[in-house]
């Protein structure tokens, strides 16, 4: 969990135990708070908090896990609305996420304003209903602590929270909330204006709209809308309409009819809103994605089979999915979505209607959602995945070509397009990042107090030194961050290099090193294709020296003369994992997920991974004492290739040491892994050698034993065994005495010989290519 | 002409004694393949080489094939040969016996088809396609094409032919024009001119089958809207026997620098009819399957000419008598000595011998991991044999028709100016081998295919399938100093092959150009080392044999494969300077820089 030692939130209560509400709670729990989660006694039920507590049993089970660690699950008090409204009197913020009846909501806040003490805040998870609706008729006292807070489904995971204020509501309110969320919760706070939809979803639901009838009455295939209306423009793979599936069909109606009343005639949706036959045709038959029957994608199980399969938008039949190759895609292989545009084939007309129109209303809507098209942009990017927000996409395509498109479309060309003419949205003057406003004038970009961006530093000046793979920065105030810029952030000989330049480096004019990206995972391991085409034409000294130069740098980062500091967030695996392992200290992404996931691959880890966990759990207090109790537990965890689904989980596992620190925003990593350098840079001292007390050939004979109970109850495969056998024999030592104590480097040898017995294998060989080619560990 | 006689004795050492081709025996399919069965096939099929295809040989490239009126003649005897071919059962060899076939082994067939390319190339270009259409219909024709042609070509009383090639498209088959149109039965109308087609028309057998690239209807642009079509030329009755002519005929045959009496043939289709093998548009799909194995069969031609030429060459080197030897007369009491104890002359025999058995070793690996890539219970172990395949077969296609155009050259240069004239029979090898080099994809296209296709295929694992097997008998054998002589060369040349491999794995990935420059000293390099690689093998099994060489053929193996490690495989060392100096030397030359000046 986080810190919340200075959190202006200790305790919340979140009313209505829905989907929402209770994933909400789940999250203010992860971020240290205490919860109450209340909704409605169900007629005639023998406990009366039914509702929470089943919602409560839900979270534990679903996946994505909406906490950060199960145990996290005892801060979220179940209760019910008629018996446990008190409860509301020590907490700092109430969140109502009740059904959206303006009616209903009212009344429960007539009521709870009763209980709650006063100066908390209540909020609102409204998605439809204004504030002014809201807040109309209810006391000043009420108005002045009431905003809306809008998360995004699941709101663990998304990182958009918009946030709506009153005219009343007091501006202290409003930061308190907003401080929690960014730091507390990990949220990126979009201040959105009373609008309907406010920002995200009333540009979403236009491009989800617009994507359908135009494919509708285009005659575009699902399978080519998704290819087209996804990955090429950073949209996630799933696509419009695989997003659609996920979310669910019958949203659709309910979001389109709201939009359709809420919105003033003359907005541009009401120009592509109308009835949808198939799709309604698609709910009442119970194909309402993939909580029902199958969405516009389903999975055909007819005969045994698992066939794939999409619905025509003509008549609601369904055939194979097909994996169709427009041109226009091989176009925007090479240049980019402006090429993709203007592919003359059926598919690019159809990208040029969508993403014309939607990019068009974006610029539309500025100012009525927000005057500052850096809000949008963050808002679409954090509430939808996209990788770059409308106005990034516009710079993309070049506004005056976009301009040029809807005018020979016949569309008309928003005002604020008009004034961008061909100029860009976005500028960098002097290192700053710039933002053309509403006002007609370019502002700086500004980060929350304390964010700092690796992108804006990157924008600020050069790097110290750069290779293809690696680069390092200077951050300022003495510290050097260390970035891999690889593809998956895959780790090479060139990132090996430049970990060594950096330690030749820091010491002659910085005094800590950060390593740290911007990239979706901080890394995914070592890369895998290198060393595969290396087994396969037989390049063993090559490996050999791939997994010895690995040692030896990651050795060098341990015991460099200065601290080092891991600031990982994604995924940190293999390799990734095992350079946070050699760091003195990890300040970690919440939303971290490490793990030592080589026997997935077929081999052990080798870059001193098995000897760092035997050292964590030998320094381990909860551990008993003795050779074995650290040797079985790494066996445990790396074995069966555990990955930690959290930073909290890690520490669980002991990929993080307790003294790592944790931090719920991802904007403010870099920041605080800067200060907790700063803070080990005084009077730092390389760590000292550990002495491994090893048990030996016994404790392998102990590990076999285990090993074969898991084969009798038929849970490993064959190959599972022999690489099972390879890691024990490294755990235990090998052939060690367990009186005589032992050097990192007999372990580092150890690893080495096992992981080279292992690669020459025909089934490791198999699972590393299965691995490549379809991203999935292949059991064999 | 040279006299021949069917290299029966290593034929036997590498199928039974170097490359375990026993142990095929073990596939169910292949129980019939028994050590006395492939020796008496061997046997009879040398006798028929040396007794009935030889010596139709010359006389077969003077005649040539003649054409009149769409028909095509065969030279004289061609004709009474084809039906001893037939009546001896050689045509079913390798054929599946559910279709009439024996059930052998690929690896048999492809030392068969050897002997027949040293006696009467020719001659072997009518069974060959043959064989390659039924293999195309076996692996994708619906069961009722299979019942009704399958029995006729394992015969061998239908032939087979493939029509690929159009006037305007050779290696780019995407540009096919052939159209094919829906009959109201079930067929199609097949309208267009397939050009060099081998065997198109002759007459030899009763009916001809060919296989047909065309378009359907709407059907894609490219490669991918290609379908594959059985026209025969007579359609069969429902009896089974050849019934109406059907509207396909040969236009004319071409006149060419060798392979004469193979009658290479312009087919005109007049909307004759055809039935559609397999799926619509799959077509480029299902002719590469065949196409391996035509490729590897293209290379078996070069070895077949090659040990021809040298046994015309070994001949020769006795009997001329020039000279005397450098360090003085060998035979005093002759007026001169034979050219053979001639440092240079020895060179060339040498260089010929060391190519040729090398090239039949490492065949005959290829081959029987194509029986084990078919038949052999095992997923993984079909996967791993096909594997190799894939990646041997631009390699045996390619280094052995080169090395084959090489050797026959080394033989006309032997015999000095009587190897000019055409009476030696000498020249005659040089012409039949240069085709080989250039149809079935000409060899710069095989190493293409080798670089920018089966080496990166599944991040190299194709590799794996040739690398691992060397690098484990290096590892074997690093040690053992009577060895030594074989395995340290080729753990030179091997190592460089390692190098050079990563290299272009990485260079092409970024820059095909790069790939492509280096492609066909890339495909020599691999090709030289996996002949180090056999014959290193073969000098293993040689040594275990010193004490019971009697006719010497042992001590013979061992000092070719001393000549090939000391004399050969060196050539490695320039291939990975060509290769690493990159594309710049071919790539920034101008276009306009190769016009012509006066």
């Amino acid at each position: 969990m986080a810190e919340a030692t200075d959190s202006p939130v200790k305790e919340a209560a979140v009313l209505g135990a829905g989907v929402m509400g209770a994933a909400i709670a789940a999250h203010l729990a992860n971020a240290g708070v205490t919860v109450h989660l209340l909704d409605i006694v169900p007629e005639g039920a023998k406990d009366r908090d039914t509702v929470a507590k089943t919602a409560i049993q839900k979270l534990l089970k679903q996946d994505p896990a909406p906490f950060t660690h199960k145990r996290n699950a005892k801060r979220v008090q179940p209760g019910n609305i008629e018996d446990h409204l008190d409860r509301l009197a020590s907490c700092d913020w109430i969140v109502e996420a009740v059904i959206e009846r303006l009616d209903i909501k009212q009344a429960l806040y007539r009521r709870l304003d009763e209980k709650r003490k006063p100066g908390s805040v209540v909020s609102s998870n409204t998605s439809t209903i204004p504030l002014a609706a809201l807040t109309d008729g209810m006391p000043d006292t009420f108005r002045r602590d009431f905003l809306i807070t809008h998360f995004f489904n699941p709101p663990r995971y998304m990182r958009l929270l918009e946030l709506v204020a009153g005219p009343d509501t007091r501006p202290d309110a409003v930061a308190a909330i907003e401080a929690f969320g960014d730091r507390g919760l990990g949220k990126s706070v979009v201040h959105c204006n009373d609008t309907p939809g406010f920002i995200a979803n009333r540009i979403g639901i236009y491009w989800l709209t617009a994507s359908i009838v135009h494919a509708q009455e285009m005659g575009v295939g699902i399978e080519e809308a998704d290819a087209v209306i996804g990955r090429p423009f950073g949209i996630p793979k799933t696509g419009v309409f695989g997003l659609m599936d996920l979310v669910g069909l019958d949203l659709m109606p309910h979001v389109m009819g709201s939009m359709r009343e809420a919105l003033p005639k003359h907005d541009p949706f009401h120009a592509i809103d109308r009835e949808l036959p198939v799709v309604r045709q698609m709910i009442e038959a119970g194909y309402t994605g993939r909580k029902g029957k199958g969405g516009f994608y389903r999975i055909n199980r007819e005969g045994g089979g698992k066939a794939k399969e999409v619905v025509s938008l003509d008549d609601f039949t369904y055939s194979p999915v097909t994996r169709p190759k427009p041109d226009c895609l091989e176009a925007a292989r090479h240049g980019g979505v402006a090429a993709l545009l203007q592919s003359p084939d059926k598919v690019a007309a159809y990208a040029r209607k969508v993403m014309g129109a939607t990019l068009a209303y974006a610029a539309y809507l500025v100012p009525e959602v927000h005057d500052d098209p850096a809000a949008i942009d963050e808002a679409i990017r954090l509430g939808y995945n996209w990788k770059q927000g409308p106005f990034e996409l516009i710079d993309a395509i070049g506004a005056a070509n976009l301009a040029q498109a809807l005018k020979a479309e016949e569309q008309p060309v928003p005002a604020f397009l008009q004034q961008i003419g061909d100029g860009s949205f976005y500028r960098t003057v002097d290192g700053e990042l710039q933002v053309f406003r509403a006002d007609g004038q370019y502002h700086t970009v500004r980060r929350a107090d304390g964010v700092l961006r690796l992108a804006d530093v990157k924008r600020r000046g050069k790097p110290v030194v750069k290779n293809g793979s690696a680069s390092l920065w200077d951050l300022g105030d003495g510290i050097a961050c260390l970035e891999f810029h690889t593809k998956m952030n895959a780790i090479d000989n060139k990132i090996m290099e430049m970990i060594h330049t950096a330690i030749a480096t820091v010491p002659k004019s910085f005094k800590a090193l950060v390593i740290h990206n911007e990239g979706s995972n901080f890394s995914a391991g070592a890369n895998l294709g290198l060393a595969m085409f290396a087994a396969n034409i037989a390049a063993w000294d090559q490996i050999e020296q791939m997994v010895e130069g690995g040692q030896t740098a990651y050795r060098a980062l341990k015991y460099a003369p200065f601290p080092v500091i891991g600031a990982p967030s994604g995924m940190a695996l293999g390799g990734g994992c095992e350079v946070l392992l050699h760091c003195d200290a990890v300040q970690a992404h919440m939303e971290t997920y490490m793990g030592l996931v080589e026997p997935g691959v077929g081999v052990v880890p080798a870059w001193g991974g098995c000897t760092e966990m035997l050292a964590r759990y030998a320094a381990n207090p909860k551990l008993p004492k003795g050779p074995m109790p650290p040797t079985g537990k790494a066996f445990e965890t790396i074995s069966v290739a555990t990955v930690a689904k959290s930073a909290e989980e890690a520490k669980q596992h002991g990929f993080l040491r307790e003294s790592d620190r944790i931090t719920m925003n991802r904007d403010r990593v870099l920041a605080d892994a800067k200060a907790l350098a700063l803070e080990l840079a005084e009077g730092y001292q390389p760590p000292e050698k550990p002495e491994y007390v090893l048990p030996g050939p016994s404790g392998k004979v102990a590990l076999d034993l285990a090993v074969d109970s898991f084969r009798q109850q038929g849970k490993t495969t064959l190959h599972d065994l022999t690489v099972a056998d390879k890691l024990g024999e490294v755990l235990s030592g090998g052939d060690a005495d367990m009186t005589e104590p032992k050097g990192e480097d007999f372990l580092l040898a150890l690893e080495r010989k096992a992981f080279m017995e292992l690669v020459k294998t025909e089934p490791t060989l198999q699972r590393i290519e299965h691995m490549l080619e379809t991203g999935k560990p292949l059991r064999n | 002409m040279p006299s021949y006689t069917a290299p029966l004795r290593d034929m036997r050492f590498v199928y039974h004694e170097l490359i375990d081709g026993d142990s095929l025996q073990e596939l169910p399919a292949y129980a019939e393949a028994t050590p006395d069965t492939v020796d008496a096939v061997l046997e009879e099929a040398g006798k028929l080489c040396r007794d009935v295809l030889q010596p139709l040989n010359r006389g077969g490239d003077e005649e040539g094939c003649t054409y009149e009126n769409g028909v095509v003649r065969t030279p004289a005897g061609f004709k009474e040969a084809y039906a001893a071919f037939v009546e001896g059962g050689w045509p079913s060899l390798a054929a599946d016996p559910d279709y009439g076939g024996q059930g052998l082994p690929h690896l048999l067939n492809t030392l068969v088809e050897e002997l027949i390319c040293s006696a009467n190339l020719s001659f072997g270009t009518y069974p060959g396609l043959t064989h390659g259409a039924y293999r195309a219909l076996h692996a994708h024709a619906s069961q009722e094409l299979k019942d009704r042609y399958l029995p006729k070509l394992a015969e061998g009383t239908w032939t087979g032919t493939m029509c690929l090639t159009e006037p305007h498209c050779g290696t780019d088959l995407g540009l096919v024009r052939t159209k094919a149109e829906t009959n109201d039965d079930g067929s199609y109308a097949i309208s267009g001119t397939k050009i060099y087609i081998s065997c198109g028309e002759h007459d030899l057998a009763e009916n001809i089958v060919h296989l047909v690239l065309a378009r359907l209807p709407g059907a894609p642009a490219g490669t991918k809207g290609i379908s594959l079509f059985v026209v025969p030329k007579f359609l069969p009755n429902e009896d089974g026997t050849p019934g109406v002519r059907n509207g396909v005929s040969c236009g004319g045959i071409e006149h060419k620098m060798g392979l004469n009496a193979s009658a290479t043939c312009v087919m005109n289709f007049e909307g004759a009819t055809g039935w559609l093998v397999g799926e619509s548009n799959k077509g480029m799909r299902q002719m590469f399957t065949m196409m391996n194995l035509a490729r590897l069969a293209v290379g078996i031609q070069g070895i077949g000419l090659s040990e021809a030429s040298y046994q015309g060459a070994v001949q020769y080197a006795h009997d001329r008598k020039q000279g005397r030897g450098l360090n003085g007369p060998r035979y005093p009491d002759r007026k001169a000595d034979p050219i053979v104890v001639h440092p240079d002359v020895r060179r060339m025999l040498l260089t010929m011998r060391a190519y040729t058995e090398g090239m039949r070793a490492l065949g005959a690996w290829v081959a029987r991991e194509a029986d084990i890539a078919d038949a052999h219970p095992d997923a993984d172990r079909r996967q791993q044999g096909d594997d190799l395949v894939a990646l041997m077969t631009p390699v045996v296609k390619a280094l052995f028709t080169d090395l084959g155009y090489d050797v026959t050259n080394l033989g006309v240069q032997i015999h000095g100016g009587s190897g000019y004239v055409r009476e030696t029979g000498m020249e005659q090898f040089v012409r039949d081998c240069r085709i080989a080099q250039i149809y079935e994809g000409a060899n710069g296209i095989q190493g293409l295919d080798l670089v920018g296709r089966k080496m990166p295929a599944h991040t190299g694992r194709s590799l794996r399938r040739f690398f691992h097997p060397v690098a484990n008998f290096l590892a074997e054998h690093q040690d053992n100093k009577e060895l030594a002589p074989f395995v340290q060369p080729l753990s030179k040349g091997f190592g460089r092959l390692q190098t050079v491999t990563g290299w272009l794995a990485q260079k092409g990935l970024s820059d095909p150009e790069e790939a492509g420059a280096a492609a066909t000293d890339y495909l020599r390099l691999i090709g030289l080392v996996a002949l180090g690689y056999m014959w290193a093998r073969t000098a293993q099994v040689a040594l275990a044999h010193t004490g019971d060489d009697g006719d010497g053929f042992y001590a013979a193996k061992l000092a070719t494969a001393r000549f090939f490690m000391q004399k050969l495989l060196p050539q490695t060392g320039a291939l990975v300077s060509q290769i690493m100096s990159g594309k710049d030397a071919l790539m920034d030359v101008p276009e306009s820089a190769f016009a012509l000046s006066a």
